[in-house]
C-alpha cells in the first residue's frame, strides 16, 4: 500500500513539473507568434510606405520635368503620331490619314 | 560519541523547566497560526476581489489595435492619399538631462530653436510632452541614435499625398489625428476611417505578450476609395491652368473635366492651390475649391441654352435670320449692346459671333417660364449631387420676379450665378444627345443614363454651332486643338463688385466639348481677373481648354478625328460681353 502511494506521489510530482514545462513552452511559443505577427504588420506598413514613396517618385510632375530637363524630350502631338488601328475595316479607312501623319512626322523630326 | 554532550547529565539542564514556559510557547505558536488563517481569510475571501484586480493590473494589458485609414486612389489605382506610420517625438521633462550639447543636437534635428525646446521641457511636473509630431523616418532614427534619456518616440499615422498640389482640392487632407478636414477626406471620413480594435493580453516581466485573455475586438480597416479622377489628366489640367493664370496675371482659375459618356469627373483643378503635406501658411484663397464653392455670372456661355430652348420650342431653326443691327437694343430704360455691330445674322452666327442683341431678341420671344425651366432643368440654382463639402447651388431667381430687361440679360448670362462645375455639367446636354447625365466622383464602368432635356436633333445642331465658335470667324479659334474637332462657347463677364459691375475687372470663361461628332469630354475653364492686357474668354480661357482637351483625349486613348491642321487659322473676333 505504501509503495503504491509513493508511485502515485511520484506520478503527481512529475506530471506537475510537466505541466509547468508545457505552460512555459506555450507562453514562449505564443510570444514568438505575437512577435512574428507584429513583424508581419511592420513589414506590411513598410510595404505601404515604399509604395507611396515609389508613387511620389513617379508622379506625372516629376516624370515630365525629368523628361524635359534631363532627356530633352517633348510632348507628342497628333502631328507626330502614327495611329495604328486593329480592326481591318477601320485600318483601310484610316490608312490614307495615317500615311499623311507619318509623312508629317518624318518632316518634323530633326 | 565520547565528545558529545550528555544532556541528561548536563548540570545546566538538570534544573526542572517550569510548565508555563512550554504552555506559553504553544500559545504563541497557536496565535501565529490564527493570525495566518485570519490573513488568508482576509485575502482570499473578504478582500478577494480587490487583490484579484490589483494582480491583473500588474500583468494584464489592454492593447489598442489601430485600424488603417483607407487609401484614396485614382481611376487607375494610382495612390492619391495613403497613411503610413511615422515617428512622433515625446518627452518626460523630469527625466531629460540638462545637457546643453545633447539638447542642441536634438533641437537641430527637430528643426526648432533651442529656446523653443527648453520652453517645452521647462514644466517638470508634466509627465508627457509632445516635442514634435510626425517627423520624418530618418529624423526619428537620428534622434534614437542620440540616446537621450527621457526622450521617446511613438508611431503615428501620417497621411501622404504623392500628387501634391495638383489634386489637393479634390482629395483634401486630414489633421494630425488622421481625421478628414477637407475634400474627399472629409466627405468620406467615416468610410475611410475604419474602427479601432483592442485585445486583452498577459505580459510577462520582459514585456512580451504571453497570452490572450478574454475576447479580442479585431480592428476594421477603412475602405479604399477609388475616385473617377485620372491623375494624369488632373496633372496636365492643373499645369495648363497654372501656366495660364500666371501668364495673364490672373487672381485665380478653375478647370473641370467631365466624361460625357459616364458622368465621371476626370479632373477638377483650381489655382492657387496648396501642398497638402505642408500646410503651415495656408490662406483661404488657396484652400477654396473654387470650381464648386465660387459662383459667378457665366456671361455668354449661357447663350447656347437659350438657343437650344428656342430650337426645342420650334421658334427658330439654325438658319433663321435675326437682325442685330445697329448692335444695340433698348428694353425699357436699359440698352443692350454688342461690342461690334453685326447686321443680319443666322441663329448659328449669333452663337458664333456671340451677339448679345441676337440672343436677347430670341429670348424676348420666349415666355419667362420656359427660360427658367431650361436653366433649372440643367441644374442651375440647385446644388450639384456631389459628395463635396461646401458645394453651392448658385442663384436662379424664380421667373415670376423677372423683369423683361432681366430676362434679356439673363439670356446672355448676367443676373444668374452658377459655379464652374454646374456650367460644365450643364454642357453635357450638348455632349450627349440632349440628356443631362448624373455626375459622379467615383469610377463607373458603363455609360450612364441621363435625364432628357432637349431633343437629340437640337443637341446636335447646337453642337455644330459650338464648333463654328472655334472655327474661322468665331470668338475662340484658340480653342482649336491639333487633331481633334472641338466646340465650345466663350464668355467674358464683368465682375460684380459691391452693388454694380467693376469696370476693369473681368472673368474669362470657356465651356466646350470634344470631339464634336461623338463627344467624349466636356471641359469648362474659368480665369478670374486676368490683368495682363487680355481678358476675353476666347483669349485667356480657350487656350487652357485646347491644351486640356489635347492631353485628356490622348490619355483616354482616342485617335484624332481630323487630319492634322495648323493650330490657328485666323485671329479672333472680339466678343460681346
Amino acid at each position: 500500500m505504501m509503495r503504491l502511494n509513493l508511485v502515485l506521489l511520484l506520478g503527481v510530482v512529475l506530471s506537475a513539473l510537466y505541466l509547468v514545462n508545457v505552460q512555459y513552452e506555450s507562453r514562449r511559443l505564443y510570444s514568438d507568434l505575437d512577435r512574428a505577427k507584429a513583424r508581419a504588420h511592420q513589414l506590411a506598413t513598410e510595404n505601404e510606405r515604399l509604395q507611396v514613396e515609389k508613387r511620389s517618385q513617379a508622379t506625372s510632375a516629376r516624370v515630365e520635368s525629368l523628361a524635359k530637363s534631363r532627356l530633352q524630350m517633348r510632348a507628342a502631338t497628333p502631328a507626330i503620331t502614327t495611329y495604328v488601328t486593329y480592326s481591318p475595316a477601320v485600318a483601310t479607312l484610316a490608312s490614307s490619314g495615317a500615311g499623311h501623319e507619318a509623312s508629317a512626322a518624318q518632316g518634323r523630326l530633326p | 560519541m565520547s565528545r558529545s554532550i550528555a544532556y541528561t547529565s548536563s548540570p545546566l539542564l538538570a534544573s526542572p523547566t517550569p510548565l508555563w514556559r512550554s504552555k506559553f510557547i504553544v500559545a504563541a505558536i497557536a496565535l501565529a497560526f490564527a493570525g495566518l488563517v485570519g490573513r488568508a481569510v482576509y485575502i482570499q475571501v473578504i478582500e478577494n476581489e480587490f487583490f484579484q484586480r490589483q494582480g491583473e493590473v500588474r500583468f494584464k494589458r489592454t492593447l489598442a489595435l489601430p485600424a488603417n485609414r483607407g487609401r484614396i486612389l485614382d481611376r487607375n489605382g494610382v495612390i492619391l492619399a495613403s497613411s503610413i506610420p511615422v515617428p512622433s517625438i515625446w518627452a518626460i521633462p523630469e527625466d531629460v538631462p540638462r545637457d546643453p550639447a545633447g539638447l542642441k543636437k536634438l533641437a537641430k534635428l527637430l528643426n526648432m530653436s533651442q529656446a523653443e525646446l527648453n520652453k517645452k521641457l521647462e514644466d517638470e511636473d508634466k509627465t508627457f510632452v509632445w516635442l514634435k509630431r510626425q517627423v520624418d523616418e530618418s529624423v526619428g532614427q537620428d534622434i534614437a541614435a542620440l540616446g537621450l534619456k527621457g526622450i521617446y518616440q511613438r508611431k503615428e499615422y501620417k497621411r501622404q499625398y504623392p500628387e501634391g498640389e495638383a489634386a489637393a482640392h479634390v482629395v483634401g487632407f486630414t489633421n494630425v489625428e488622421d481625421k478628414g478636414q477637407e475634400g474627399m477626406e472629409l466627405a468620406f471620413n467615416k468610410e475611410l476611417g475604419g474602427r479601432n480594435g483592442s485585445r486583452r493580453v498577459i505580459k510577462d516581466r520582459m514585456g512580451r505578450v504571453v497570452e490572450d485573455v478574454g475576447q479580442q475586438i479585431a480592428p476594421v480597416d477603412g475602405r479604399d476609395l477609388q475616385l473617377s479622377i485620372d491623375s494624369k489628366v488632373q496633372f496636365f489640367t492643373y499645369q495648363a491652368l497654372k501656366a495660364a493664370v500666371l501668364e495673364h496675371k490672373a487672381k485665380a482659375g478653375s478647370v473641370v473635366v467631365l466624361d460625357v459618356q459616364t458622368g465621371e469627373v476626370l479632373a477638377l483643378a483650381n489655382y492657387p492651390s496648396f501642398v497638402p503635406d505642408k500646410r503651415q501658411n495656408l490662406s483661404g484663397a488657396q484652400l477654396r475649391n473654387r470650381a464648386l464653392t465660387d459662383t459667378f455670372e457665366p456671361g455668354s456661355t449661357m447663350k447656347p441654352f437659350v438657343i437650344a430652348s428656342a430650337l426645342e420650342k420650334g421658334m427658330v431653326t439654325p438658319q433663321t435670320a435675326i437682325q442685330t443691327a445697329p448692335g444695340r437694343m433698348t428694353i425699357g430704360s436699359a440698352t443692350i449692346t454688342d461690342s461690334h455691330p453685326h447686321g443680319v445674322l443666322t441663329v448659328s452666327e449669333v452663337i458664333q459671333k456671340s451677339s448679345n442683341v441676337g440672343t436677347a431678341k430670341i429670348a424676348m420671344q420666349m415666355p419667362a417660364r420656359e427660360m427658367w425651366e431650361m436653366y433649372s432643368s440643367i441644374g442651375f440654382g440647385q446644388k450639384p449631387i456631389l459628395p463635396f463639402p461646401g458645394a453651392v447651388s448658385g442663384r436662379l431667381r424664380p421667373y415670376k420676379s423677372w423683369r423683361p430687361i432681366e430676362q434679356a440679360t439673363m439670356s446672355y448670362g448676367y443676373g444668374i450665378s452658377v459655379s464652374l462645375f454646374q456650367l460644365a455639367h450643364a454642357y453635357t446636354i450638348f455632349g450627349r444627345d440632349g440628356d443631362l447625365v448624373p455626375v459622379t466622383m467615383f469610377k463607373m464602368n458603363e455609360r450612364a443614363a441621363g435625364v432628357p432635356v432637349i431633343d437629340a436633333r437640337h443637341a446636335r445642331a447646337v453642337r455644330q454651332m459650338l464648333h463654328l465658335v472655334t472655327g474661322p470667324g468665331g470668338t475662340a479659334p484658340k480653342a482649336q486643338t491639333m487633331g481633334y474637332s472641338v466646340g465650345g462657347k466663350t464668355g467674358t463677364a464683368h465682375k460684380v463688385e459691391g452693388r454694380g459691375y467693376a469696370d476693369k475687372k473681368y472673368r474669362g470663361v470657356f465651356a466646350g466639348l470634344a470631339p464634336v461628332d461623338a463627344p467624349r469630354i466636356v471641359v469648362a475653364v474659368m480665369i478670374d481677373e486676368p490683368s495682363n492686357g487680355k481678358y476675353f474668354g476666347g483669349e485667356v480661357a480657350a487656350p487652357v481648354f485646347s491644351q486640356t482637351v489635347q492631353q485628356t483625349l490622348k490619355v483616354l486613348g482616342l485617335a484624332p478625328d481630323m487630319s492634322v491642321i495648323p493650330q490657328i487659322v485666323t485671329g479672333p473676333v472680339e466678343e460681346s460681353f
